[in-house]
């Protein structure tokens, strides 16, 4: 009794019980059943077997591009993500809204566009991969090209999530620190970015995950060479080829929970950013 | 001097948002900005600040002119009205804020932090988040952090907006005693005046932009010298009355104020007085009055208030003629307020409907030369239609005074030669349509006493610039003080044009140019404590004028005139049928053709 009153505390919203159902129906159906039914699939392997395809050096250079590329691509975003939110949360120019509008076209885009398009651009013959070439730098079918798709893919996350969050930084915020003596470059360091800090947790997150799944742009562009320009879900898509499914299930497995524990850390760390400042405004 | 500011004017696209205030706040000196929001206070704060340049003017701080200096490097304290304190910061950290930036030794920054605290009452917080403070202690962190770096000046920008009552006089007190402590200059913004009047040493009342009146607290309730600051700074009866040799009076034969401190005779005219609610004496009867005897009325609604009763009393005779000006809420009839104490309210208790006569204890004239407005116009559809131009209505409202009509067949005709009999005396400034033979139009009604007559061409904007001019110096003071009184209620930046005939053209006597021109302005400032900008021009001064007012659009023309016949003789063409809102002021020299009577504004100066 004392349990369920716990769980269930009475509140002015009524519909908590349908809420709560749907909720754990739509989990359980479309994230966690399929999940489990990938670790079984995993878990039906031999150990040995397992070990071997997971370890395979083959399998292991993909994590590190896989997951490297991705933390260099959320990264990037962070950085650049920011100062495309920043300029068009704090400035009005005229392209202001078109750019705006720009910024959701690789949610819309179907992946394997996008790839297209970037290999296109970044070949060695493509309008920016020639000069590139001139300078010895080899964008498209390296790991470089990899990382350029994948921040294409993660960019609208992070732009989205700062948007936001950029707008409630209150100017009087700065104002205050700029009449206590600050310069500009202070103001950024020690009021705007620990303000919108977690912000930017949450979009690197999602950046990052989206790109530790995303397929269709990489493989255009990425060339595709075992050991170096493979991703992990490339090599997955290989061993469902070779009908291999228990393979391809041991690689997901081992992804699966890379990710999580990625993603975990992140959340982690943002919600001690979050105790630590405010829960709220006001 | 701590802060002095030199006609700052801040404009955002088409409004002038701060328009030409001057200002000086000397050392040690508690400042309140007073106005109602949207009257510019913040902007000059912010403008004070460094937060926010200027378009005109200059600000200077200890004598040191930081116009062009950014916000960090004027030394100033800034506390916001929703704190803005860093919220991922310890209480130390925030007030330690401007010490780290100066790069301050470890030491002495935590020795400066404890004395702010003790001296803000917050010892021992250091450690806290924002979030974990109430408002009104976060406040008390921000007053903290703004002394931290020993600021010449401190500014707060509606400190305790967002704190309940008895939190913000806990607050005001701290501020207060704080300030004295420390002796640092300090001007404060608000738009409420019960904190005004708790905190200043000088107020200053700003409204649409402008810095109207400023003086002691005392000073400005005894004696305000503008219907906003009457009403705005404390409760006031307005009330349209007749100023006579005898004294002020209500249009009966009562007479409100017999030893009036006039410095010479004077005809009948209308003037606007001040009643204080407190001021109002209620009694059953004449006899038992104990002040001057001022009309009968009928008690209306009673709200109590704890010390005060508040009463609303309808004038029971209209035919007294008294004119009560509508206050803000715009009640039905001519109603007063009145206020009782408690013990006022033991002797005489009263109820709603009951029949009481009011006497007045004291009464305040204000010294302004627009009372009220007259339409004027050869029909009474016309006269109607004249009333309802939105420029009229705009001005007439702000002033919370009334447009009164009169039937002038004359006008219909101005083309003839007014032969027809002169009509009653027009009180306050009189009005007419612009049409072809205005000046004519204009000629009659200063025939017939008006001493402003006002041109408005159709459906004429609000004007974002008032040209002031003189045809000479005789008209000078009266044009100020009507302009001062025009511009007080109209966000217009205001410019004194002066012209003088070209070089080397002979035929007029050439006054001392640019002497004139800051004689003018400083005149304005003093006696009427309103602010403009001088031009000088060279020509022929109706077609310069013409020139200016063809320059840019929403312009309204102040003309001073002391000859009727110079109308005609130096202005017809301007006259003629003006395309632009047009004020014509006359103040009658001693030689002159002189229709109208010595000016209110020369028995009322201000101090």
């Amino acid at each position: 009794m004392t349990s369920r009153k716990r769980f269930h505390q009475p509140s002015v919203l009524p519909g908590f019980g349908l809420t709560f159902g749907f909720t754990t129906f739509f989990l359980s159906a479309l994230v966690l059943l399929p999940l489990a039914a990938l670790v079984t699939m995993a878990g039906s392997m031999h150990w040995g077997d397992f070990v071997h395809v997971v370890t395979s050096a083959r399998a292991l250079g993909s994590y590190r591009l896989s997951f490297g590329a991705s933390a260099l691509a959320a990264g990037i975003n962070l950085v650049f993500g920011f100062i495309l939110a920043w300029s068009l949360v704090r400035y009005e120019f005229p392209a202001r809204k078109l750019i705006d509008a720009l910024i959701d076209m690789p949610f819309a885009l179907p992946t394997a566009v996008s790839g297209i398009a970037l290999t296109s651009v970044f070949a060695q013959n493509g309008w920016i991969g020639r000069y590139l070439a001139l300078a010895g730098i080899q964008v498209a079918y390296t790991w470089i090209g990899v990382t350029v798709a994948l921040t294409l893919i993660g960019m609208p996350f992070m732009v989205r999530t700062l948007q936001p969050a950029l707008i409630e930084v209150q100017r009087d915020l700065e104002d205050a620190a700029e009449t206590l003596g600050a310069g500009r470059a202070y103001v950024l360091r020690r009021i705007i970015l620990p303000t919108v800090l977690p912000a930017m947790l949450t979009g690197f997150t999602l950046a990052f995950a989206r790109a530790v799944g995303e397929y269709g742009s990489v493989i255009f562009i990425a060339g595709n060479l075992p050991m170096k320009t493979e991703i992990t879900p490339l090599l997955i898509v290989i061993h469902l080829q070779e009908f291999d499914y228990r393979g391809a299930a041991a690689l997901g497995a081992v992804m699966l929970v890379m990710s999580f524990i990625v993603l975990l850390t992140i959340n982690l760390i943002h919600a001690w950013g979050h105790r630590r400042m405010v829960a709220s405004a006001r | 001097m701590s802060i002095t500011l030199d006609q700052v004017t801040k404009r955002y696209q088409d409004s002038t948002v701060v328009n030409d205030v001057s200002l000086d706040i000397g050392d040690g000196e508690f400042f309140v900005l007073l106005g109602p929001s949207g009257s510019g206070k913040s902007t000059l704060l912010r403008a004070i600040a460094g937060l926010t340049g200027v378009d005109h003017g200059r600000v200077a701080l200890h004598g040191r002119d930081v116009t062009h200096l950014a916000a960090r490097e004027r030394g100033v304290g800034l506390v916001f009205q929703n704190y803005a304190l860093f919220r991922h910061m310890s209480v130390a950290d925030n007030i330690e804020f401007a010490l780290r930036v100066r790069r301050m030794r470890a030491a002495d920054r935590r020795a400066r932090r404890r004395e702010l605290l003790r001296l803000v009452a917050l010892e021992g917080m250091d450690e806290r988040l924002p979030a974990e403070l109430s408002g009104g202690q976060q406040q008390r962190v921000a007053v903290a952090r703004a002394l931290a770096h020993k600021p010449d000046v401190l500014l707060l920008d509606e400190p305790f907006g967002a704190l309940d009552a008895k939190i913000r006089e806990e607050l005001r007190r701290t501020i207060r005693q704080v300030q004295r402590e420390l002796g640092i200059t300090t001007l404060l913004v608000t738009h409420d005046q019960e904190e005004a009047f708790a905190l200043a040493d000088r107020i200053g009342i700003m409204n649409l932009g402008r810095l109207l009146e400023m003086g002691r607290p005392d000073d400005l309730y005894a004696r305000p010298a503008t219907r906003f600051v009457a009403t705005f700074l404390g409760a006031a009866n307005l009330m349209l009355a007749r100023q006579s040799v005898r004294g002020v009076s209500l249009g009966s034969d009562a007479l409100l104020a017999p030893r009036f401190d006039s410095l010479h005779p004077v005809r009948e005219h209308e003037v606007v007085a001040v009643l204080r609610p407190e001021e109002i004496e209620i009694a059953p009867t004449r006899d038992a009055l104990s002040s001057t005897f001022m009309a009968d009325g009928v008690v209306g609604e009673i709200l109590f208030c704890g010390a005060l009763e508040r009463l609303r009393v309808r004038l029971s005779d209209a035919a007294t003629g008294a004119h009560v000006l509508r206050s803000d809420d715009g009640g039905e009839g001519p109603f007063l307020e009145v206020t009782r104490t408690q013990h006022d309210q033991r002797r005489f208790p009263v109820a709603p409907g009951l029949e009481v006569t009011l006497g007045v204890r004291r009464l305040h004239v204000l010294p302004t030369p627009l009372s009220s407005f007259t339409a004027c116009a050869a029909s009474e559809e016309l006269a109607q239609a004249l009333t309802r131009e939105p420029l009229l209505n705009e001005l007439a409202t702000r002033m919370k005074t009334r447009i009164a009509v009169d039937i002038d067949a004359a006008l219909g005709s101005p083309a003839a030669e007014s032969s027809a009999s002169e009509g009653p005396a027009i009180l306050g400034a009189a009005v007419i349509a612009a049409q072809p033979g205005a000046r004519q139009c204009i000629e009659r009604l200063l025939q017939r006493g008006a001493e402003e007559v006002l041109v408005l061409p159709d459906n004429a904007a609000a004007p974002r610039r008032v040209l002031i001019h003189w045809a000479d110096e005789t008209a000078r003071r009266a044009t100020l003080a009507v302009s001062a009184s025009l511009l007080r209620h109209l966000s217009a930046e205001a410019v004194y044009v002066g012209i003088l005939p070209r070089e080397g053209h002979a035929s007029a006597p050439r006054p001392m140019g640019m002497r004139a021109l800051l004689d003018a302005r400083s005149e304005a400032q003093a006696v009427h404590g309103f602010d403009m900008r001088t031009e000088l021009r060279f020509g022929e001064v109706a077609r310069e004028l013409a020139l200016r007012l063809g320059e840019s659009q929403a312009q309204l023309l102040v003309l001073g005139i002391s000859d009727a016949a110079d109308l005609e003789r130096r202005f017809a063409t301007l006259v003629a049928n003006p395309g632009w809102p047009l004020l014509v002021v006359y103040q009658p020299g001693t030689t002159a053709r002189a229709y109208g009577r010595p000016r209110t504004t020369d028995l009322l100066r201000l101090a």
